[in-house]
């Protein structure tokens, strides 16, 4: 049989979402108070912003707009890891009522068509969110809006995005193996709250964790140097795009592995 | 060659002994002991095109398990599956565009959605032609009363609405392979026999091969003309149903209504014939007669001389029966 | 023997908890990482503030609130509103009303156990690592007695809350959305994220009137305080105890009305 082309994962992408769409229609009343909750969260989640840095001008060399154009950037980040990858979330059932099983018997590949069957749409309102505050940051900060600082911007999105994603790829897919892994995954959801601090605050043991083993400098630290601070760019800010994409790589492989290995409960 | 082919194929699972109690749930905590269980056991047979084979064992005798080998799901420990002439856990996509799977009762369609939407979405994945799909709903609104089905939400349908459509999207793809688990579980006597009449017509239209565990004898009799039964991860026999009754073929079954309570009766006459397999049901004690050794018109007499026999039957051994001494004594 | 029965909810629940080896490793090993995160954090923000005292806490003063606010988070958190609405939802709850016991009594003591083992895996060995670290910057005296006091306090409200909003899934299917909005109201304004002092006047004393500083704000400053007012003392714990009361009265009350519901649609 032929090797089945983007184009045929790109239709049934769609096909799959739709049905999403169509079906997430059908619980309205859910939607809206999910839709709240989400922008609720944002809200607390700035109001705690302000409430600390309101109190202190600069944190580590970070000035205020600075640490918000940080905040706004990891923002922007998870949205794709939220619209796209939420069905990581309901992954931990999946296994283990049994139900996992449908996904391995259809033709294509099976991480695309089980995280292709949900788009979060509360995600699009945490982007906005983040989007205004990133506007509103580099804005008073006085970046300047220059083509080559917006394609810079949009690669260190997309590259702080796989990391996300490769994270909770990784905190998912645990649960082949571990009965509680809402744990490590929630864990993992935690830690996205810290990505917006420098790393610089941290002791040297600590940088390296964050960098290498659980790499969360990459969603807002490492990428936004090359807009904030492109005089000192440490190489690792220019190599994330390519860390990025190894790390979504190797979350892919270990979620598959997993999957393959998966051979459903009872009878 | 056959369409599927087993050789010889072992499967073992390492599962955790847990330890009992409070205390022994404290010593999981620090070391654990595993034990190695087989599920299937140097299992052989070979599937040619278009039968329908019936899949049969007591719970947990390993017939998920291998269904999950053919299917590319698991790995065999050992030995050789080849479907389609492919290895299947190492070609699970390719494999799955040439099997359908109905398994338990976990529906694969879309909840929310009508079932059209389903089909239409089956259709992409599975890269059916317009031709080939348009002549399946075609075909399957000539063997089932489909319109009223294709427009409404798999979640509002009844169980039997939904095993229904769960076959009909498991054959849409013109699969060689259909493997169906467990499809009337649950289901009242018309259901059952609706589905029964599809499955057979969808086989015979389209010469698709269909592997069917159940634990329903009526499935087998009206589909099955061979089958296979599983326990304890061992095969203990692959042949023609008609063959396994043959085994059997000395049995009888002596049915008979006494006056008096039915269960005091039963109880007299399970003392009276010690050698004899004594049941009883809401209307009729049986005694199941080996005529090899004893005669029908012998154990009548007998009991006619302390019970007044009111009216009785002659049955021949039922499969449900067959299985049942299987799974019980083994083939003799 | 009321008791008994009770009990024996409790250690079905230690047994079922322990079941679970690797998630508990898991969450004791991320607990840690995330305390470390919070160390750095506030080391960084205070070492940019120059001075050791702000909103009148000493640097080991908020270290110890936040880490303890964490361990008492992981401690009493029982997911109280995701059980209801799955069980509301599933028609389980028919089942559950049948048990020899009320629903909320059933619903805590079956976590219970968790608290145990909660108790010792996560919250006592915090407790002893800062006590340690710190160098005696926790007071050991009559505070600690107090502090187990407002503890217990702060976990009847918190189930109480929990039960108040859990009841809201008799009327809607958006367990996600109502939860995210309890838990995001509750940690803020509670004061788990940042300690009350850090709030600005007019929030501040809002958070006094509402019923969730008496979660975690409340504990916390006792044990932190070597030598309370007796007059502050008490009004602390008589706050604890009126919302404790008040939000049991109409947590109860509530489910009582709901309940009506379920048993009139049949779940």
């Amino acid at each position: 049989m032929k090797r089945k082309s983007l184009r045929f994962y790109l239709r049934i992408y769609f096909r799959i979402l739709a049905q999403d769409l169509k079906s997430k229609m059908s619980y309205r009343a859910d939607f809206i108070i999910s839709t709240i909750g989400m922008i609720f969260t944002n809200i607390a989640g700035f109001v705690s912003f302000w409430i600390l840095f309101r109190n202190f001008p600069s944190i580590n060399g970070w000035g205020y707009y600075e640490m918000l154009f940080l905040y706004g950037f990891s923002l922007v980040a998870i949205t794709p890891v939220q619209c796209l990858f939420d069905n990581n979330w309901s992954l931990r059932m999946a296994v283990y009522s049994g139900d996992f099983i449908k996904y391995c018997f259809r033709p294509i590949n099976i991480f695309f068509y089980y995280q292709s069957e949900v788009f979060d749409i509360k995600g699009l309102g945490q982007l906005a969110f983040g989007l205004g505050t990133l506007i509103y940051s580099w804005t008073k900060i006085g970046l300047g809006f220059t083509p080559l600082i917006l394609l810079k911007m949009t690669v260190f999105l997309i590259t702080a995005s796989l990391v996300m994603i490769a994270m909770q790829n990784a905190a998912a897919a645990t649960c082949f193996w571990i009965m509680n892994s809402f744990y490590v995954l929630d864990l993992v959801t935690r830690f996205k709250d810290y990505a917006k601090y420098p790393i610089t605050i941290f002791s040297p043991v600590f940088r390296f964790i964050f960098t290498f083993l659980m790499p969360i400098a990459f969603i807002a630290y490492y990428p936004s140097l090359v807009i904030l601070r492109p005089d000192e760019v440490p190489l690792l800010s220019w190599l994330s795009p390519f860390i990025g994409a190894f790390f979504f790589w190797l979350s892919y492989k270990f979620w598959m592995h997993g999957a393959l290995k998966y051979n459903g409960t009872g009878s | 060659m056959g369409i599927i082919e087993i050789k010889n194929v072992t499967k073992e699972f390492r599962v955790l002994n847990r330890r009992e109690g409070l205390k022994g749930s404290i010593k999981d905590l620090f070391s654990r002991n595993y034990k190695t269980v087989r599920a299937v056991d140097n299992v052989s047979m070979t599937i040619e095109q278009g039968e329908i084979v019936g899949y049969l064992g007591p719970n947990g005798a390993g017939k998920s398990t291998t269904i999950k080998m053919m299917t590319g799901v698991l790995e065999p420990t050992s030995g050789e599956i080849l479907t389609n002439g492919i290895i299947p856990y190492e070609n699970r996509a390719r494999n799955a565009q040439e099997i359908g799977v109905v398994f338990g009762q976990r529906s694969q369609l879309w909840w929310a959605l009508p079932l059209v939407e389903s089909f239409k979405i089956l259709k992409d994945i599975y890269q059916i032609s317009d031709e080939n799909y348009d002549g399946m709903i075609k075909l399957y609104s000539s063997l089932v009363d489909i319109e009223p089905l294709l427009h409404k939400p798999v979640r509002q349908m009844s169980l039997g609405q939904r095993t229904l459509s769960d076959i009909l999207a498991a054959f849409l793809h013109d699969p060689k392979i259909v493997f169906l688990d467990e499809p009337t579980i649950g289901l009242d006597v018309s259901m059952k026999s609706k589905i029964r009449t599809l499955i057979q017509a969808l086989n015979r239209e389209k010469n698709t091969t269909v592997i069917l565990t159940t634990h329903d004898m009526g499935d087998v009799d009206a589909l099955c003309r061979r089958i296979v039964i599983i326990d304890k991860g061992k095969m203990l026999y692959d042949n023609d149903i008609e063959h396994l009754k043959s085994f059997f073929g000395s049995y009888r079954t002596l049915k008979i209504r006494t006056g008096g309570e039915l269960k005091e009766q039963a109880e007299s006459i399970k003392k009276e014939l010690p050698d004899f397999p004594v049941t009883a049901d809401d209307e009729w004690i049986s005694v199941l007669v080996d005529e090899e050794k004893s005669k029908v018109i012998d154990v009548l007499g007998q009991l006619q001389k302390s019970h007044k026999i009111k009216d009785m039957q002659l049955e021949e051994i039922s499969t449900e029966e067959v299985i049942k001494k299987i799974y019980e004594e083994g083939v003799a | 023997m009321k008791l008994k029965k009770y009990l024996t909810l409790t250690k079905a629940g230690i047994m079922e908890s322990l079941q679970f080896r690797l998630g508990t490793f898991v969450m004791a090993v991320g607990n840690l990482l995330y305390l470390i995160v919070v160390y750095y954090l506030w080391k960084a923000i205070y070492a940019s503030a120059g001075s050791d005292t702000v909103n009148g806490m000493t640097f080991s003063d908020t270290l110890i609130y936040l880490v303890l606010a964490t361990a008492l988070f992981n401690f009493m958190e029982m997911y109280t509103v995701w059980e209801m609405g799955r069980s509301i939802q599933s028609g389980k709850i028919v089942l559950e009303l049948l048990k020899p016991m009320k629903y909320r009594n059933y619903l805590f003591w079956t976590y219970s156990g968790q608290f145990v083992t909660n108790f010792f895996f996560t919250f006592l060995p915090t407790f002893i690592v800062v006590a340690i670290v710190t160098h005696g910057a926790v007071h050991m005296g009559l505070n600690l007695l107090f502090f187990i006091i407002s503890v217990i306090m702060a976990i009847s409200l918190n189930y109480s809350i929990n039960f108040l909003v859990g009841t809201i899934c008799v009327y809607t299917e958006s367990i996600w959305g109502i939860n995210i909005m309890k838990q995001v109201i509750v940690l803020l304004l509670s004061g788990a994220t940042i300690p009350l002092a850090f709030f600005p006047e007019p929030f501040r004393t809002i958070t006094h009137y509402l019923p969730f500083q008496s979660i975690y704000n409340a504990p916390l400053s006792i044990l932190l305080n070597a030598h309370p007012e007796p007059e502050e003392l008490m009004v602390t714990l008589g706050t604890q105890l009126l919302w404790c009361i008040g939000m049991a009265v109409l947590s109860k009350l509530f489910w009582k009305v709901s309940l009506r519901q379920i048993t009139v649609n049949g779940g």
